[in-house]
């Protein structure tokens, strides 16, 4: 079958019960998403499929049929980055950098459905169920709200944008897959 | 000095947020096999059989390995610091932990790989375990590890000593004797890029060897040291580490991959599941922790009982080293002068604990940082206060006698004071680090002053 990903149809031939996961990063070697649980439970394998952020790990193959697969490579690339990829990147909201792909398509999905300024409350919904281990979260939802508000580029930052949370607000939700 | 106080990018920011960041298991070699180990279903249990025929026969499978497979089975992490050899890498008559590696294969698929793992069979005797470190040094508790309960090569001790001053005289002189018990728990590193290895056999014998470690020299020695192969025949890429926070300074995959490619001549890849990760990969230590304290009405602490037992795991991999760091830190942010400290690492039927931030010492901050509050409500004074009294100053020495030059206690205090809005007395809020002199110098304090410029006055051990 065909696999439409990041705008290029690309010819597929695994099982159709394979993990859409599985077939990106093996067969096609599109390598962002990534293994974190294989349970629906970390969010390090989210992709968007029609612009909607799904768990790869639990969606065969064959229910993705002809819909839009996109992946943190069809976002931008070094030297034309997307909001949110700056964001992340002029705020320290990637450390190791193995949940960012998961994250940054979560939170590109949410802009993009909001089409302006995503207040704190949005982006701990769209982000809840992602899991990071290293930053605690704060960089990451401002980065988030900066990217919403096209506050991205090189200038140095003057104050962090979201008062900071007097608690770690971030649910570990069940999975959205 | 231009980096201090600057806003510098990360190195690797861009990469990271474009996804071109190569974690181990986003490099690609064709022809690479699946890892999978099998793994002890019980906590503890005696080995009376290993069979591998019937997988090694499966179509599919590459390499199946066992402890009779590994040149030299049994090698401890610590060993080039003299810590004896106690863990094999595979299991060989007895299994101590529930996840415990026995068996390894490689094979074309996973599926294969799960389907040679069936076919192993092995026949166990189990045992009676033990889980809590307080029964391990019980007459009647199990007794699970050769050692004995407890790890016993502190030197001639069984248990790592510190004895400083002259700890009776404190508790003589003692208005009140303050005690606590404080337990940490275990806790996962749980990184979200699980243990994993790729190694390629190269032409010429060679392995390259793909790591998620932190500790790349060390498990270039840990790896050559179970194949008994030179440090050359090993070329270690590593360097992008999807989270560790300790957990990956334990030499976890690299070792088995090594062996199967080695086996099979060809690239093995060895993710460990979620599952996996939450079974069998080390953890932080569980302690428990006895404090008593010898304190004057007025907050002087003049002397510490301590006991403290280590949860080790099974085996002792890094547990002895831990312990010496939660000795030298047992003190805390304060200068106690006569000190009584036992450490001892115990062995249970838990995975082996490991390094974690701050490993050993995090521990006990917890417990000294609860047990000076504690002391503060027995007394009825300000918890402020007494820390301040008792903190560290320069020539002050550490419970292992190092005589400190920069103390931060008294600053920090200070600076957290103001934040938090707390009033102090004037003569606390005007105290420094400098050295202690007039009120500031009770007797009990002036026996383990340092002479200026001191540094170091005793071996650092302390036994
Ligand atoms: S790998 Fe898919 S949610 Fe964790
Ligand atoms: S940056 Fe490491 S898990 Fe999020």
């Amino acid at each position: 079958m065909q696999l439409n990903v990041n705008g290029v149809s690309r010819a597929v031939s695994s099982p159709p019960l394979t993990s859409l996961l599985e077939v990106l990063r093996e067969e096609l070697a599109v390598l962002s998403p990534k293994h974190g649980c294989e349970q629906g439970g970390c969010g390090a394998c989210t992709v968007l499929v029609d612009g909607e952020p799904r768990r790869s790990c639990l969606l065969p193959l064959a229910a993705v049929g002809d819909a839009r697969i996109t992946t943190v490579e069809g976002l931008g690339a070094p030297g034309d980055l997307a909001p949110v990829q700056s964001a992340f990147h002029d705020r320290y909201a990637a450390q190791c950098g193995y949940c960012t792909s998961g994250m940054l398509l979560a939170a590109h999905a949410l802009i993009e459905r909001k089409g302006g300024p995503v207040d704190r409350d949005e982006v701990l919904d769209a982000l809840s169920g992602h899991v990071c281990r290293c930053t605690g979260y704060v960089k990451i939802v401002e980065a988030v709200m900066a990217a919403s508000r096209g506050q991205v580029g090189a200038e140095p930052i003057e104050q962090p944008l979201a008062p900071e949370p007097s608690q770690p607000e971030i649910e570990i939700a069940g999975s959205p897959a | 000095m231009k980096a201090v106080g600057a806003r510098l990018p990360r190195y690797d920011g861009v990469a990271h947020v474009t996804a071109r960041s190569v974690y181990v298991d986003d490099v690609r070699v064709p022809g690479t096999l699946v890892a999978k180990a099998l793994r002890s279903p019980h906590h503890h249990a005696a080995i009376k059989r290993i069979d591998t025929a019937r997988a090694k026969r499966l179509s599919g499978v590459r390499g199946v390995v066992t402890h009779e497979d590994v040149p030299n089975n049994v090698y401890g992490h610590l060993e080039a610091l003299g810590i004896p050899a106690d863990e094999p890498l595979l299991a060989e008559n007895d299994v101590r932990y529930r996840g415990q590696p026995i068996a390894a294969v490689a094979a074309e698929d996973s599926d294969t790989a799960l389907e040679a793992l069936d076919a192993i069979e092995i026949e166990y005797e189990e045992r009676p375990a033990l889980f809590d470190m307080r029964n391990a040094l019980d007459p009647d508790a199990p007794r699970m590890h050769h050692w004995g309960g407890v790890y016993p090569h502190f030197g001639p001790h069984n248990h790592r000593r510190v004895r400083k001053g002259d700890v009776e005289w404190a508790f003589d002189q003692a208005d009140v004797i303050v005690e606590g018990v404080y337990r940490p728990q275990a806790i996962e590193h749980c990184p979200l890029e699980t243990q994993i290895a790729l190694v390629v056999p190269e032409a010429g014998g060679r392995l390259t060897i793909y790591s998620c470690t932190q500790a790349m020299y060390f498990s270039l020695g840990v790896v050559a040291a179970h194949l008994e192969v030179p440090l050359n025949r090993l070329k270690f890429v590593g360097g992008t580490v999807g989270g560790g926070f300790g957990g990956k300074v334990d030499t976890a995959s690299e070792t088995i991959a090594a062996l199967l490619a080695l086996k099979s001549r060809r690239p093995v890849k060895w993710r460990w599941t979620r599952e996996e990760e939450f079974l069998a990969s080390s953890t932080r230590a569980p302690w428990h922790i006895e404090i008593a304290d010898a304190v004057t009405s007025d907050g002087w602490v003049l002397g510490r009982r301590t006991v403290t037992l280590h949860d080790s795991g099974a085996y002792a991999r890094f547990s002895p080293y831990g312990v010496t760091k939660h000795a030298f830190h047992h003190t805390g942010a304060y200068t106690i002068p006569n000190l009584r400290f036992d450490g001892f690492v115990v062995f249970t039927n838990r995975v082996p604990t490991t390094a974690m931030r701050g490993f050993g010492v995090t521990s006990v901050s917890m417990a000294v940082e609860l047990h000076m509050t504690r002391i503060a409500e027995v007394l009825g004074i300000s918890p402020w206060e007494l820390r301040l009294k008792n903190a560290n100053r320069i020539g002050d020495t550490t419970a292992n006698r190092v005589a400190m030059q920069d103390p931060s206690t008294v600053p920090v205090t200070l600076a957290a004071a103001e934040r938090v809005g707390e009033k102090l007395g004037p003569e606390y809020a005007a105290m420094t680090a400098d050295r202690r002199s007039g009120d500031l110098l009770p007797e009990h304090l002036v026996a383990q002053q340092a002479p200026e410029g001191a540094h170091v006055l005793g071996n650092g051990g302390g036994s």
